[in-house]
């Protein structure tokens, strides 16, 4: 495998490394693409914050700055806000009370690893990773192609996070999952698996199979955002304009992802998947498939010929009186339901979405990032970005390049993959990455509010062998985390935007958090791991743009198996600024709308779940007096007990609601479950509930 | 360090006074703290209108057959033009309208009526010939990735005037080809995405009250506020939280104003007659057109009005029968008509651009003689402009004699986009949004604004 070295003269170097003209000059020395040295912890005068390296760079800072932290935040403001930002649920009230009964020193450091040993934590952290790959279940081709296949990465990637895979092997797997060495062949199809990652590139139009250099585009740009938080899918078209990146780098990739089959999962004008990789091996797959498909292959004729016939209406003026569209239309449905009872016969072999080794070739720079082009660019010999070392393949190498690429992505003197990764547990854990612009480390991004810390992160990271986990502790169980969110006149004039972190920051629920709380708390989160959705069978796949793929498919689990389309999103996620299947996203937005009060308001899933929620209530909570039945709501909405004036205020709320519920439903209604409900329905939709300290 | 944003204390001190002794109103400390991204915003430069109304016809209405008269194809109609093509006519006749004399075919006779205050643009061209690229290209500068909506751009652009409606609406019964992409937002920020409204009791997305009675949802909002108060405390300058409750308040406003604003039976017989509209229907794009009338007399930026959808025969993809152009005219023409004369007559025309359009046309030339339909063509192909600040009774560029390609004067679907952002007073050069280190715009590198039809 290549080594890295990157070679910091050549950052500076004149033009005779290269480069082509035009490259800004603001690349050389430029700070994220210098090697991570991991800097000395600075000195703090206060005692109680010299504890965790974390607390020593933030107050060296803030003390630089004149500024003073604000009190910790108390231990229910505390678990509330750790156990949202580890699991995506709010704690329960015995969780509540253990941590606040727990004496220990080391108390909280038991309540983050308990949320890091649980299921729900993969669900959560997944769900991040899938927002960077713009995992979605379908192709994004104009008809939106289901790829049956594709949960299977997004369980290796919550299942990866759950166990803790080195943040390294976790790369490294997803580029070339399918080259590395396996313990077993159960290693060897996870890692296969992982290389979904590529497979999921985004697919456009009714040939998809045919724009082979957008859909190479998609993976590249997605690669540079998502492990270098680099943009550099510009190069595909033009040197970068900011970052030191030429179009040769760009086609320095792009002859690795050449060299590689990408599985089609269909599209409009070539309907029939090909290219999926079977854990059988493909050689035994076509052994037992050969007589399926042998039996297929006639109605396949059968089902183009009527397909012809019918689109033989755009061609000529039909003159057969026997035929109509609609009759031809009705013969070609009826064709393609027999040909499905067929292809429904057909051994239901492991599959996965996933790459494979195609055939190795360099690829020239295309002028204009148009493959059409006449004028042929120069041939770039597959290789890294030279602004990190430009290291290319040996001339011996044999593959594709992916192996050599998950090396080099991975090598510890890489300046990025380190800092990146570990600026993005920070930016979920405060609100704000230390780089703002969480993938765009480029002159274009923001600078850095604590360079030494990130880097200082960086290198623990890799020290403790790339375990996000030992990230995690190492960030929450610092004093910085555990701030308040009080106000503070003096640090508010100074750092308006609280960007060297003197308090927390207050975030409001993410979509999953908000939509899974809401199912747990109304007892009807199906907490089982999502499988394969009710796709129909992967062989019968006739979508066109006029009939995308449209189907949607209920579900009462975690948000993140929900189906995710590419042409169509979930109009709840989308409306909370959910994922998006077909945008890397690093930071998602946290849009405050008019439609999103509608929802809490009105929608049909907020009452139902309300409904149920007050159903529980009231069967949890024995005798009927209002206080353990406000207890009960408010614990689990806010994670707090009400106090005496709000139990008393409380009381008076819900009478008004039984007198209003009682005029207008008459007597028979359950006016106490209804009462309950209309005031459940009011805390959900309080910012209390919807917004986390 | 330096100050950034942030109130001042004294208007923080005034807020904190009020909240903490449970006096004010979340109304009223809306109103004191914070901006939002949809507070109306200056324009760029004089502004023409205050709003568009995008007509969108989906499928591809082929051009020679509407606004762009070819005689060369009727003449040679069938005639070979090499092989495996032919020459094909238009299946209607083309007759002048108006004191312009401006040609339309009869499957427009109402359109062709208003001609006078139209500016058709013979020479349109957009990027992408399948419907999925080009639909979301005339929509997003884009036929490949997702990019924000012109809509999102202008509600981006200008904020919204209406405090309980949004800035961007799109009247769409049905999905286009690509779907909402059409009205998304993307990178934009979520509030500058279009509402869609469609026909039925609930016309925008959970905008009717669920809880049994009025009364039980007005104690409800009470008891939202009472538990927003009492969180408040402490937290006094988070303007996050006070877009929160304010954005509460917009939506029982909009909840309050969309019956009335989707009731039309305050409208009289002769306007349901202009209209085509038959008293209590919501069917067809005569609805749709009276419905963008409301909208935009109560403020609303930017409405689309999306005709047809991306199943096959409800849509101008004629690709098997040309004669299906019969009955989609007849749902389109007469209310489009009316929706420009109503505007007229209330002195609205001026401040509006009305913006018909499709994703491309149709091809001029049928692989077989006899053939029924039409190919893609998005080479050239036609679309019209009428009202605020656009010349009426004006056709602007030209396509070659068979309606193949552009023979002058090309009008883009970058340039297109830049003229409307332009009459709405944007730059569309300065209309910018920085997204993954770098600054998007709506027409990429490209967009000229097409001055000579501006009057």
């Amino acid at each position: 495998m290549i080594r890295l070295v990157v070679t910091l003269s050549l950052l500076g170097a004149p033009a005779e490394d290269g480069l082509e003209p035009g490259i800004a000059v603001e690349g050389a020395g430029y700070w994220a693409f210098q090697r991570v040295e991991k800097p000395d912890v600075p000195h703090v005068s206060r005692e109680d914050w010299r504890g965790n390296p974390v607390d020593r760079f933030i107050l060296a800072r803030l003390e630089k700055e004149g500024l003073a932290p604000v009190p910790p935040a108390t231990r229910r403001v505390l678990i509330r806000r750790t156990t949202f930002d580890l699991i995506g649920l709010p704690p329960t009230p015995q969780e509540v009370d253990a941590f606040l009964a727990d004496d220990s020193p080391d108390a909280f450091a038991k309540v983050v690893d308990r949320l890091l040993g649980s299921k729900e934590y993969g669900e959560r952290w997944g769900r991040h990773w899938l927002d960077l790959v713009r995992y979605a279940d379908t192709a994004g081709d104009a008809a939106d192609f289901p790829v049956p296949e594709a949960y299977k990465y997004r369980n290796w990637v919550i299942e990866s996070f759950a166990c803790d895979e080195t943040y390294d092997d976790f790369v490294r797997e997803q580029i070339a999952g399918d080259l590395l060495p396996a313990a077993d062949d159960d290693e060897r199809w996870r890692q296969t698996i992982a290389t979904g990652y590529i497979a999921i590139s985004r697919r456009i139009g009714v040939s998809p199979h045919n724009l082979r250099h957008i859909t190479i585009e998609s993976t590249i740009d997605n690669l540079g955002k998502t492990f270098l938080g680099l943009t550099i899918g510009c190069a595909r078209c033009h040197d970068h304009k900011f970052d030191r990146i030429p179009t040769s780098d760009y086609y320095a990739f792009y002859g690795i992802f050449d060299s590689s089959v990408y599985p089609h999962a269909g599209a409009e004008h070539q309907p029939y998947r090909r290219d999926f990789v079977y854990r059988a091996g493909k050689a035994k797959a076509d052994e037992i498939l050969r007589p399926y498909r042998e039996t297929l292959a006639p109605w396949d004729r059968r089902e183009r010929e009527a397909l012809k016939l019918y689109r033989s209406f755009q061609d000529r003026k039909v003159t057969d009186p026997s035929l109509t569209r609609e009759s031809t239309w009705k013969a070609l449905l009826r064709v393609r339901e027999r040909r499905a009872l067929v292809a429904r016969t057909f051994p239901d072999l492991e599959i996965a979405h996933a790459i494979q080794e195609g055939k190795s070739r360099d690829a020239h720079v295309m002028k204009g990032g148009d493959p059409s082009s006449k004028a042929k660019g120069a041939l770039v010999r597959r290789g890294f970005l030279r602004v990190l070392g430009g290291a290319k393949l040996a001339a011996e190498a044999a593959g594709s390049g992916r192996a050599e690429l998950a090396g080099w992505l991975t090598d510890r003197s890489n300046p990025l993959t380190a800092r990146v990764m570990a600026n993005r547990v920070w930016h979920h854990h405060f609100g704000r990455g230390i780089v703002a612009t969480t993938s765009d480390f480029g002159v274009r991004g923001s600078p850095p509010t604590h360079p030494e810390l990130l880097d200082y992160l960086a290198a623990r990271f890799v020290e403790s062998g790339w375990s996000v986990k030992a990230m995690h502790r190492l960030v929450l169980l610092s004093e910085t985390y555990r701030l308040g969110n009080a106000e503070s006149a003096r640090n508010s004039k100074l750092d308006p935007e609280n960007l060297l972190l003197w308090r927390a920051n207050r975030v409001r629920l993410e979509a999953e958090q908000l939509r899974d709380s809401l199912l747990t708390l109304s007892g009807r989160l199906d907490a089982s791991i999502g499988q394969r959705h009710p796709f129909p069978h992967r062989l019968t796949y006739f979508y066109r743009q006029h009939e995308p793929f449209s189907e949607t498919y209920a579900t009462n689990r975690r948000s993140v198996y929900m189906l995710q389309r590419r042409l169509e999103k979930d109009a709840f996620l989308d409306l909370f600024d959910g994922p998006d299947g077909n945008l890397h996203v690093g930071e998602r937005g946290e849009s405050t709308t008019t439609l999103q009060s509608l929802y809490l308001m009105n929608s049909e899933f907020v009452h139902e779940q309300v409904d149920a929620m007050a159903r529980r209530l009231l069967a949890e909570t024995g005798d009927g007096s209002p206080r353990p039945r406000l207890d009960w709501a408010y614990e689990r909405l806010f994670s707090r007990r009400p106090d005496d004036q709000e139990v008393a205020r409380g009381r008076e709320h819900l009478s008004t609601l039984r007198a209003i519920i009682a005029r207008s439903e008459g007597a028979r209604a359950d006016v106490e479950r209804l009462a309950w409900s209309a005031y459940l329905r009011s805390m959900v939709g309080s910012n209390a509930f919807l917004f986390v300290d | 360090m330096t100050v950034s944003r942030g109130s001042s204390p004294s208007r923080r001190q005034v807020i904190r006074s009020l909240a903490g002794g449970g006096l004010i109103l979340p109304g009223l400390l809306s109103e004191l703290i914070g901006n939002d991204s949809t507070t109306p915003r200056p324009p760029h430069i004089a502004p023409k209108v205050k709003r568009v109304i995008f007509v969108f016809m989906t499928g591809g209405v082929s051009h020679v057959d509407t606004f762009d008269p070819k005689p060369f194809l009727t003449k040679n109609h069938d005639r070979p033009r090499r092989k495996g093509s032919y020459y094909k006519g238009a299946d209607w006749s083309f007759r002048r309208h108006g004191k312009s004399g401006i040609e339309v075919s009869d499957l427009f006779p109402r359109i062709g009526s208003v001609i006078d205050d139209i500016c058709v643009i013979r020479s349109m061209q957009n990027i992408n010939g399948d419907h999925f690229g080009a639909t979301i290209g005339i929509h997003t500068g884009s036929a490949t990735f997702n990019r924000p909506s012109i809509g999102s751009w202008v509600s981006y652009g200008l904020g919204t005037v209406n405090r309980s409606l949004p800035a961007f609406m799109v009247v769409s019964p049905g999905l286009p080809y690509g779907g909402a992409q059409s009205w998304g937002s993307d990178f934009l920020p979520a509030t500058h995405e279009g509402t869609r409204i469609v026909p039925g009791d609930e016309p925008i997305a959970n905008v009717r009250r669920r809880s049994s009675s009025a009364a039980l949802q007005a104690t409800e909002l009470d008891l939202v506020q009472y538990f927003d108060r009492q969180h408040l405390e402490g937290r006094e300058t988070d303007s996050t939280l006070a877009a929160r409750v304010r954005s509460l308040e917009t939506a029982f406003r909009m909840q309050a104003a969309a019956p009335e604003v989707f009731d039309l039976s305050s409208e009289s017989d002769a306007m349901h007659e202009l209209y085509g509209l038959e008293r209590g229907s919501t069917a067809g794009f005569a609805w749709q057109c009276l419905v963008a009338r409301r909208l935009a007399e109560r403020g609303v930026r930017f409405i689309e009005l999306i005709d047809g959808d991306s199943s096959i025969d409800k849509n101008w993809d004629a690709h098997a029968k040309m004669s299906s152009y019969d009955a989609l005219a007849r749902n389109v023409d007469r209310p489009i008509a009316a929706l420009i004369q109503d505007l007229k007559a209330r002195g609205m025309l001026d401040e509006t651009l009305v913006v018909w359009t499709t994703e491309f046309g149709r091809g001029p030339f049928s692989p077989s003689p006899g053939a029924e339909g039409r190919g893609h063509h998005a080479r050239a192909y036609s679309s019209w402009l009428a009202g605020g600040g656009v010349r009426g009774g004006m056709v602007h560029g030209a396509s070659d004699e068979l309606g193949d390609d552009v023979a002058e004067n090309i009008v883009t679907a970058h340039d297109f986009q830049a003229t409307i952002l332009h009459q709405l007073g944007i730059d569309h050069e300065r209309l910018t949004y920085r997204h993954g280190g770098r600054d998007f715009r709506l027409t990429d590198v490209h967009g000229r604004v097409v001055r000579e039809i501006l009057a």
